[in-house]
């Protein structure tokens, strides 16, 4: 009864992780047949400035998304813990933008960074912050990006917080409370040391979601201006489907890979080394 | 990478602390939550009213320079002209029959994965749940090329000879947009928690009363897997309604768009009204709204499954 599916996921997925690696060294339009070049693909990437500045955005993109979206999702999911009335009309708020599509949402985003009609500028007009051209400016186009993902990505890390709270052992508080502990002690000293092992895990799954962004960059920016927002994986896409160069985005997308596979194997490690 | 270890969750609830009702801070503790909630929820829900709000707006209103906030005439005209403009109910109509056949796929294969993965002792067992296991790791960009790769040169289809060459494949065909995302690892990884976490008397009662293994499958266990199957279900349809890189590679034809890359497209062309566009945002968005808020209860539970140790 397994055999359907490995053979499916076989095909679809073990076939073409294998294909990528033979690829990536091979010079490919799809047009002629694949050229064995060796490693030139990698020395290629390796050297490439734009590739770099992707490389770097990615970075920046995910360590400034993650932590952000994940200290709003621990604050949010401790409140939520609380018996209160409108417990699952918040809980469905702040889960809303992540079962909605990217591409949407990043054309609503779209719109609410227009520099005129945009609801961002206006709000700031009324406080009296002068308007910007967030997303065609080099020096916000990143961080605008980045607000979004922060804003998308709460809701996962919130949900996963709230199942994790469900079995801290309230005993806990109730000893701290006898001790006479406030309710902020109680937060760094009981909640947030016995939500280690979920932290990690939110952690890890939120770099390897944050380092795969695309469909944002997509919408709101093309990578631009002057590539100042785009991604690796949007390199990838730049590659294989608007240059048809298939083997170097291969080689492109090994290194993606490569960032991923040392990041989980540091947080496991970093895991490990915390429960021993 | 998305689903993790682990034996299916199951429900708990918290043992409720019987307080007295007492003192003032407890009353500025809950104020203060309340706030702080109110507030946080506002500022997440805000770009979905701004959504709604700009596509009720008639194109004048949108070109003001004093920005208006709800519209001053609200115009239910936009959805029907939208419509005109480009044909959303078409895309609409084609990422829902999508949608439902990667979750039937799921559903029938993945399930079938899980069970045998859980618990059917055979052979080589530990190897292929290894396989599935490290297909969860595997990002999309490390795939996706040959995945259109191994479209394109499908042979025999879309006028390919039998080694795949000459022709366009699977490209702009329901096979490209159904067929490779049909299945998950993640999908088969839930199925088997769920099925783990089943007691085995009952497949032993079943052995003895000469059921064959895959009636035991089909009529036993997964009868007591309604919710579990509804979880992984929605999950699959979410992620596929969703989807925009894969079909934004693998068609290019308007009949076969999906309502992800309809609207990318859409803003595309130079005459795009925001209105316009917002108003195919909102449908883009309303059935994941309208699923989440009648089934959220299967979405929290298949996220936390997915998520906690």
């Amino acid at each position: 009864m397994v055999a359907p599916g490995a053979l499916w996921l076989g095909f679809w997925v073990a076939l073409p992780v294998v294909a990528t690696f033979i690829l990536s060294m091979t010079d490919y339009n799809v047009f002629n047949a694949p050229k064995f070049i060796g490693l030139d693909n990698y020395i290629h990437v390796w050297n490439d400035p734009v590739f770099h500045k992707a490389t770097w955005n990615t970075v920046v993109y995910t360590f400034w998304t993650v932590p952000v979206s994940m200290a709003i999702a621990v604050v949010i999911a401790v409140a939520l813990n609380q018996k209160l009335r409108a417990q699952s009309w918040y809980r469905a708020a702040f889960f809303l933008p992540q079962v909605t599509a990217t591409v949407a949402i990043a054309m609503v985003w779209l719109w609410i960074y227009n520099p005129q009609q945009g609801l961002l500028n206006n709000a700031l007009a009324i406080v009296g912050i002068p308007g910007h051209a967030w997303l065609e400016s080099t020096d916000t186009a990143l961080w605008a990006v980045s607000l979004v993902g922060v804003w998308q990505g709460i809701g996962m890390k919130m949900l996963i917080y709230i199942a994790a709270l469900q079995n801290v052992d309230e005993a806990l508080y109730e000893a701290a409370s006898i001790d006479g502990a406030s309710t902020v002690r109680k937060f760094w000293s009981i909640t947030l040391p016995m939500l280690k092992p979920a932290t990690f895990f939110v952690f890890v799954i939120s770099i390897i979601g944050a380092f795969q962004v695309f469909d944002q960059v997509y919408v709101l920016t093309d990578g631009g201006p002057a590539n100042s927002t785009t991604m690796m994986t949007y390199e990838v896409y730049r590659s294989a489907f608007q240059n048809f160069k298939m083997g170097l985005a291969c080689a492109q997308s090994v290194f993606l890979f490569a960032f991923l596979l040392v990041m989980t194997v540091i947080s496991r490690r970093m895991t490990k080394g915390d429960e021993s | 990478m998305s689903a993790a270890t682990a034996p299916a969750q199951t429900e708990k609830t918290t043992p409720v602390v019987m307080t007295k009702p007492r003192s003032k801070t407890r009353l500025t503790t809950s104020l203060t939550l309340n706030v702080v909630l109110i507030l946080g929820s506002v500022l997440m829900v805000m770009p979905f009213v701004w959504m709604i709000v700009t596509s009720l707006k008639s194109p004048a209103e949108l070109a003001l320079a004093d920005p208006t906030f709800f519209p001053s005439t609200w115009e239910w005209s936009n959805y029907p002209e939208a419509m005109k403009a480009a044909p959303f109910l078409l895309y609409f109509k084609n990422s829902f029959l999508i949608a439902i056949g990667h979750t039937a796929i799921t559903l029938a294969l993945g399930s079938m994965a899980g069970y045998s993965l859980a618990r059917l002792p055979f052979r080589g067992r530990e190897v292929i749940f290894m396989g599935f296991l490290a297909m969860l790791m595997i990002p999309t960009y490390t795939k996706i090329v040959p995945q259109f790769l191994l479209v394109k040169f499908m042979p025999l289809f879309g006028g390919n000879d039998i080694f795949g060459q000459g022709g366009s494949g699977w490209l702009n065909t329901w096979w490209a947009l159904i067929i490779p995302g049909g299945l998950t690892a993640s999908s088969v990884f839930l199925f088997r928690q769920f099925y783990t976490s089943l007691p085995k008397e009952l497949e032993e009662a079943a052995r003895l009363d000469g059921l064959n293994e895959f009636r035991i499958y089909l009529q036993i266990y997964t009868p007591l897997m309604k919710p579990a199957l509804a979880t992984v279900g929605l999950l699959t349809f979410q992620e596929s309604w969703n989807n925009f890189l894969w079909p934004l590679l693998v068609t290019t034809s308007d009949s076969l768009r999906v309502i992800q890359v309809g609207l990318a497209v859409f803003r595309q062309l130079e005459s795009t009204s925001w209105s316009f566009l917002m108003a195919g945002t909102t449908l883009a968005t309303v059935p994941m709204v309208i699923l989440f808020l009648f089934c959220q209860r299967y979405f929290v539970q298949g996220f936390a499954n997915a998520g906690i140790k």
